[in-house]
């Protein structure tokens, strides 16, 4: 179990990281797993050599809130799940439309589990 | 002004592995820059969960060949973590000693890449002569010049013995007096310092918004380096990360330089305290857990997510490489650069695209 673990709704993800951002916080990575028919995206914080993680739990069709405005360096990872997951971020600073890592013939959503499609 | 396209990369001289900018062009200026990559996705993630959770192992070795030591010793620290399997004393000051010189091999190697980047042939010749004596350094003490397989959960899989640590003593102190020339001629040479200093500025504000790791972030000014957490033996030695401040090319260079100095203290520290005793201990059972583990990599923090469920597969492995933090920061540095300074800004991140695609 992780430590500084705190569980959102996705709809609040977006303040929920900019909270972090104001209290000078670090943006260190997104980590997506499933667990049992949702996916779960772990957002991972530094501060001073803390870290510090927010849960939101996710259907594959659902919108996500992209939290790349806030922090641009999220850009490159939420493109990575478009690509590996199929899922969708709204307000993605920039879009690399499923093209991120794999080509138009590539297999799709590698990564998602067929089975909760 | 008319605006241009040009396309640098993906096969560029000054680039070691495929990335391409998409660069916006009004004359000579940069006035937007997309990165694109894509082109050696291997799907390593995905590999690791069909694979027993040690030959893991050796799957993330392969993560990058150029901090392969460092990407395993991360991860077995996490199965670790998990297993809560404690490693003998010699073995974290062995995986301490072989992670600083990778450290210096990959410090070494970016220096001659830079220097090639702004036509210093010599610079980058001489630079890349000292790689090699590190180069042998690992090829003595495990077999292999760059994927050492060194590591194994429990401990590791070779030792360093009484007439090899004398080696390595006596080639850091002949590179720390070659290094000596080498510094001056990038800390001082009027053309080197005309193509670094000023170029490319992150500031400390950028640095934070942009969420940059190593070098980049210490050269702009912010003193974190994990070294400092005290991660396996580093808690025994004395560590302070290097900070400059003025956030430019020149500033990330320096640091570059400085730690190589800093390994090669760290070498001497290990060495003087590396205790006798067994190199690991045996492991049973298959993990049941999750666990993040973070570490110091050549071009900043690594971070593995470990989730194994009591089978011999692990449940998901995720892994940030340092480039993959740093690439965004490009954003920021090349729109209002011009274009011959393109080649040393992507240089300084410091790029490692097989480690950002996995």
């Amino acid at each position: 179990m992780l430590e500084n673990l705190v569980v959102v709704d996705k709809e609040d993800i977006r303040e929920v990281v900019n909270n972090k951002k104001l209290y000078g916080n670090r943006f260190v990575a997104v980590t997506c797993e499933k667990e049992g028919e949702y996916y779960e995206l772990l957002y991972h914080f530094d501060n001073n050599y803390e870290l510090s993680h927010i849960k939101i739990l996710i259907k594959p069709d659902d919108v996500i809130k992209s939290i790349s405005s806030i922090y641009p360096s999220a850009l490159l990872i939420e493109n990575e799940y478009k690509d590996l997951y199929g899922f969708e971020f709204e307000g993605l600073l920039i879009d690399y439309k499923g093209n991120l890592f794999l080509a138009d013939k590539s297999p799709k959503t590698p990564m998602l589990d067929k089975n909760t499609q | 002004m008319a605006k241009t396209v040009i396309p640098f990369g993906p096969q560029h001289p000054v680039l070691p592995e495929p990335i391409q900018l998409k660069l916006v062009m009004e004359d000579e200026k940069v006035v937007e820059a997309l990165p694109a990559i894509g082109y050696v996705h291997r799907g390593l993630e995905k590999m690791a969960e069909l694979k027993d959770f040690n030959q893991t192992v050796y799957i993330v070795e392969r993560v990058c060949g150029i901090c392969s030591f460092m990407h395993s010793m991360a991860y077995v620290r996490g199965i670790e973590d998990i297993m809560n399997i404690q490693i003998p004393e010699r073995a974290e000051f062995l995986r301490v000693i072989w992670a600083e010189i990778g450290r210096l091999q990959s410090h070494f190697l970016w220096l001659g890449l830079l220097a090639d980047a702004f036509g210093f042939e010599s610079l980058f010749m001489e630079t890349w002569k000292y790689r090699e004596k590190i180069l042998d350094l690992m090829e003595m003490t495990t077999g292999n010049r760059v994927i050492i397989s060194a590591n194994r959960v429990g401990g590791t899989t070779k030792d360093i013995t009484p007439d090899q640590t004398k080696i390595i003593l006596d080639t850091v102190d002949t590179l720390e007096m070659q290094m000596k020339d080498v510094e001056k001629v990038f800390f001082d040479n009027y053309t080197v310092k005309q193509r670094l200093v000023g170029v490319g500025i992150l500031t400390t504000q950028d640095a934070v918004e942009y969420a940059v790791v190593g070098p980049m972030m210490r050269a702009s000014g912010i003193k974190y380096d994990l070294r400092a957490t005290g991660y396996s033996a580093y808690k025994h030695l004395d560590f302070e990360p290097v900070v400059e401040t003025a956030g430019d090319s020149y500033a990330r260079c320096v640091v570059r330089v400085k730690e190589i100095y800093q390994s090669f203290d760290l070498i001497r520290q290990a060495i003087s305290k590396l205790p006798a005793g067994d190199i690991a201990v045996p492991v049973k059972g298959f993990p049941k857990g999750e666990a993040i583990s973070r570490l110091e990599q050549p071009r900043g923090e690594a971070i593995y997510y470990v989730k194994a469920n009591g089978t011999k597969n692990l449940e998901r492995l995720k892994i940030r490489t340092p480039t993959f933090a740093n690439i965004p920061s490009l954003l920021k540095m090349l729109p209002g650069s011009k274009l011959q300074d393109v080649p040393i800004l992507v240089l300084t991140i410091d790029p490692c695209i097989s480690c950002t695609e996995r």
